[in-house]
């Protein structure tokens, strides 16, 4: 190699987010030596958000790698540097020339084929199928296979959101030893993403000066309107609550930096469990004003599958402006939920429950009624508005849900 | 009710159904004094009179013409193959003058030709066909081909009674071996299929002598739950039955003893690709006979036909899919 004409670009971490101030390296593709295409993948990186490839800016060889598998940098951090003087053909002590004939001999998995009968259950019952283990040879997903997916969806009755997700490992092949228990390392995306929400709860609750509204609402007309919409709860009540934020718009802002901003859009954060352990993630609904109750739910059963396959891309976990929450599947009737930085407030849909209640009839006189009602529980950032202001609010919310139709 | 072999119900069901109709009468070779090649007439000469019991030459063309102008002029005559294989004989009258009839000059022929058909006794090529194929591909005739004793004297009825010509496959080989209650008095079977065992996770679709391998063969597998259908009519072919079975079972095997190519079974299964495509999970899998005239040596024989064992084998091979 003529070391007179070397010139390098560097491969750096890239910024995935605003919100993203650092990445960790989970595969290096490319080794010392190796030649490089402009735009191949040269290494796989991972936040506390999504895990994404990192293509070469360049072609050239590779003459460093700074970065080690499973540490993690901030961004801009440089990773690796390429030759861009080198050529192809030249010889080097490290050439790994057989990365296509490698490819070749031992192909990727093959991509999974699904039968026309698995493909249209999956679809009638919004399955997602790379997420079903298959029990037919070599894996292959079998009508039994998606049918046990949907019965375990269907199992929840109300769920969508936070139920646990679909998703199982593969299972040990038999007779293989018990697996040793992972270390903790620094590359578990578990977690680190565990460790990340940690981070930016804490970070909310020394930031926001955190206060919660609650509101009691009665759901008989969303009962009566999901069963003819085929809906559940969430998608009629993130419907309400955008039409709220239209009225209050001073609840649909971010803080950038000491500036409290007000927007026109409401780009809507769905809080989505990826199970007991695997951590939350709130995919954005951008433009959401735009979007029926219908156009919501799907939008949220599909974050949701594509959020528990993480394949969820970098502009739908960014640029919230608002945020709900739905733990209320598991039953729970009351909570005090942290502000999804920046943004000034955090709406939590309870369960709905059937509760007695005092009614009005027309005439004026009151009756004991049973009603499904549900608390909608509001954490807001006193920096940004006050409680007359979450209450007024919360009121809208109410008499939306409670007017539905 | 009374047990009945297969042979027994159909000759009650030719013998009812001529004492209950003096219009239907059966000709054929030997059907007469000496009461048919296999005794299904067998005492049909002294009870009907030779007016309505007739012994014919060797001449199935004679056999098949002689009963499309009876039953051009009102009658309703069985006529009897010894063999399924010899109605190559009779294919011009069949085929051309009794199929085509109603089309050409708007006459019925209810005319119906028992096919003593099927292999599995050491028949040879002469005598071991099955034929059904050759007429499910001309129009204007209809085929069945029961597989049970209380359907052969059902369906031989519902053939007689029928307007159109009726090719009645009727299975040597169960003819004493089959055995099963079966009702007193004339009655109809219908030309619809019928489910021969429930089942959930693999249909198998046969006929005849096959309905009975699938039984057997499906009776044990490691608990899946396999639906047998018995096809019982190939034209007209019970479609709403076959897109049912494949869509609750979602795999479908389909087994004909015939050989293989244009087969039944070739046809139930284009039927299930081009109809039943959405609810199958694994391809459609065919058993039948290679593509070879049926050899008179015993092993090979039973080489060629499709076992219990190979149907246990390809049933086991999806169920795995």
């Amino acid at each position: 190699m003529n070391s007179s004409t070397t010139e390098t670009v560097a491969v750096t971490m890239p910024q995935m987010g605003v919100s993203v101030a650092e990445g960790t390296v989970v595969e290096w593709r490319k080794r010392v030596g190796d030649w490089v295409q402009a735009d191949e993948t040269i290494c796989e990186i991972s936040t506390d958000k999504i895990d994404s490839e990192v293509p070469a800016p360049a072609t050239g060889r590779v003459t460093e790698i700074l970065v080690e598998v499973g540490a993690t940098v901030p961004v801009e951090t440089v990773l690796a540097r390429i030759d861009t003087a080198a050529a192809p053909g030249e010889p080097h002590a490290d050439e790994h020339v057989e990365a296509e004939a490698d490819a070749a001999a031992a192909p990727e998995p093959r991509p999974r084929r699904y039968s026309p009968v698995v493909q249209r259950i999956a679809a009638e019952h919004g399955i997602d199928l790379d997420a079903v283990p298959g029990t037919g040879r070599g894996g292959r997903v079998r009508k039994q296979d998606v049918l046990a997916a949907v019965e375990a969806h269907a199992g929840n009755g109300e769920p969508p959101m936070h139920i646990e997700s679909p998703y199982r490992p593969q299972p040990a092949p038999e007779g293989a030893p018990d697996p040793a228990p992972a270390p903790e390392a620094e590359g578990d995306p578990r977690s680190r993403m565990r460790r990340a929400i940690g981070e930016h709860m804490l970070r909310s609750l020394r930031t926001a000066a955190h206060c919660t509204t609650i509101v009691e609402a009665d759901f008989s007309a969303v009962e009566a309107g999901r069963s003819t919409l085929g809906l559940t709860y969430l998608p009629i009540v993130a419907r309400c609550v955008i039409d709220a934020l239209r009225e209050f718009p001073a609840l649909n802002a971010t803080f950038e930096g000491d500036r409290l901003v007000r927007h026109t859009d409401v780009n809507l954060g769905v809080a989505v469990s990826l199970g007991d352990e695997d951590g939350l993630i709130v995919p954005v609904i951008q433009q959401a004003q735009l979007v029926s109750a219908e156009g919501l739910g799907r939008r949220i059963v599909d974050l949701a599958h594509r959020a528990r396959a993480g394949e969820l891309t970098n502009d739908e976990v960014t640029g919230g402006t608002f945020t709900i929450t739905n733990p209320g599947a598991f039953g729970a009737i009351a909570a005090t939920p942290i502000i999804n930085q920046p943004q000034v407030a955090i709406l939590d849909l309870e369960a709905v429950v059937k509760r007695a209640v005092v009614v009005t009839d027309e005439r004026g006189a009151d009756a004991v009624a049973i009603r499904p009602m549900a608390n909608l529980c509001m954490s807001w950032d006193h920096r940004a508005v006050d409680g007359a202001l979450a209450a007024q609010f919360l009121s809208a919310v109410r008499r939306n849900v409670e007017g539905w139709r | 009710m009374s047990e009945r072999t297969y042979l027994q119900a159909i000759s009650d069901g030719l013998r009812e159904e001529m004492r209950a109709d003096e219009r239907v009468l059966c000709l054929g070779e030997d059907v007469g004094d000496f009461g048919g090649a296999f005794k299904v007439t067998d005492g049909f000469l002294e009870e009907f009179g030779e007016q309505r019991v007739m012994d014919t030459p060797l001449a199935e063309s004679g056999i098949v013409g002689t009963a499309i102008g009876a039953a051009v002029v009102g009658m309703r005559p069985v006529c009897e193959m010894q063999f399924a294989d010899f109605i190559a004989c009779g294919f011009d009258q069949l085929v051309n003058v009794a199929g085509k009839m109603h089309f050409r000059q708007g006459l019925a022929v209810p005319i119906t030709v028992r096919l003593p058909s099927g292999g599995g006794f050491s028949g040879g090529p002469f005598h071991s066909q099955n034929p059904e194929a050759w007429f499910m591909h001309a129009p204007g005739i209809k085929v069945v081909a029961p597989a049970t004793a209380e359907d052969a004297k059902g369906l031989l009825i519902a053939a007689i009674r029928d307007p159109n010509p009726v090719c009645f496959l009727e299975h040597k080989h169960l003819y004493r071996r089959v055995k099963g209650e079966v009702a007193a008095g004339t009655y109809e079977t219908p030309m619809a299929a019928r489910v021969a065992r429930p089942g959930e996770d693999l249909v198998v679709i046969a006929y005849g002598a096959m309905v009975h391998t699938a039984l057997e063969a499906t009776e044990d597998l490691g608990g899946a739950r396999v639906e047998v259908l018995d096809l019982r009519s190939l034209v007209p072919l019970d479609e709403a039955a076959i897109l049912d079975s494949v869509r609750r079972c979602s795999k479908v095997v389909v087994l004909d003893e015939a050989n293989r190519t244009c087969a039944a079974g070739a046809e139930v299964a284009s039927l299930i690709a081009e109809r039943g495509f959405e609810d199958l999970d694994g391809p459609v899998v065919r058993l039948s006979t290679p593509d070879v005239p049926i050899p008179f040596s015993p092993p090979l024989e039973q080489a060629v036909l499709p076992s219990v064992d190979r149907v246990k084998e390809a049933c086991s091979e999806l169920l795995d899919y």
